[in-house]
């Protein structure tokens, strides 16, 4: 059997057994296939990098978003506008934001999600807002 | 940023921060004499009933109707009134209210801010809250 060591840009030095029969090829093969799957879609990391992304977003928009009383203007802050964009992996986060500290999310809630969950009696009631979206969003099955 | 770099006519005209920053009530709301819910005639907060749920001069002039406030000459203490007014920015569009205390100042809620007492109306005019479009009173 040869042992080479092939130098590899994304997995370091790496020793592969090349030039051998089908058995040995196969596992190489698998081998990558498991490497590629790590680095290309890690379900963990993209959670982690989402959530940082929000929170960042978050700090921004409550720094810049000035003292407007418009909810018009208050959604339609740059940064707020990119947690929309976001989309449906934006829910929990905003879920778990609202639990923390309600704030105004409402619109982005609905953008995203095309639900209204608060009752008319208590539109414009921030804690009443956040506590019927928390709701809904452990009704809907969310996790945060 | 400050205050005064947002508002830079409160500098001269003078003010006091009458509050915590609070984001459970807005300006619409403050000037009607609430701080429990905050007004916009977005469909997710509140608005009054039978009032257009629109960002125009007249649906936020409307709102403050159905609490008995009618449109009136200028912004001058009568002692007999309570006063509002409304800004608009260069689209014409409402951006704040603030009411008339008993003592002639004038009390604004800032957005999600604080509360401040502020001498003249004019002490707000800005970028970003425009001018006072319109003044309403209601008897006391």
């Amino acid at each position: 059997m040869r042992i080479l060591v092939l130098p590899s840009a994304s997995f370091g030095a790496l020793p592969i057994a090349v030039g051998l029969g089908e058995e040995a090829e196969i596992i190489r093969h698998r081998f990558l296939e498991a490497m590629c799957h790590y680095w290309e879609l890690p379900v963990s990391r993209r959670t982690l990098n989402s959530a940082h992304r929000f929170h960042e977003l978050v700090e921004d928009w409550k720094a810049n978003c000035g003292p407007t009383s418009s909810v018009t203007q208050l959604a339609m802050h740059p940064a707020y506008q990119q947690i929309i964009g976001m989309g449906p992996e934006a829910v929990p986060l905003i879920l778990k934001e609202l639990e923390r500290s309600p704030d105004h999310w409402f619109w982005a809630l609905s953008a995203i999600t095309g639900a209204d969950p608060v009752e008319p009696e208590d539109k414009g009631r921030l804690n009443k807002m956040a506590y019927a979206w928390i709701r809904w969003g452990v009704e809907q099955g969310y996790t945060w | 940023m400050s205050l005064e770099d947002v508002f830079p006519n409160l500098r001269t005209s003078g003010y006091t921060i009458t509050s915590p920053r609070d984001p459970t009530y807005n300006c619409i709301a403050w000037a009607a004499n609430e701080m429990d819910r905050w007004w916009w005639p977005n469909p997710s907060y509140y608005w009054p009933n039978g009032v257009p749920r629109s960002e125009t001069l007249e649906a936020f002039t409307q709102a403050y109707a159905t609490l008995g406030f009618t449109p009136c000459e200028d912004a001058t203490l009568e002692f007999e009134y309570e006063k509002i007014v409304i800004y608009v920015n260069s689209a014409g569009i409402p951006t704040h209210a603030a009411r008339q205390l008993p003592n002639g100042r004038w009390t604004s809620k800032l957005g999600k801010f604080e509360d401040i007492e502020h001498t003249d109306t004019s002490g707000l005019d800005s970028p970003v809250y425009g001018s006072v479009a319109i003044v309403l009173r209601r008897h006391l």
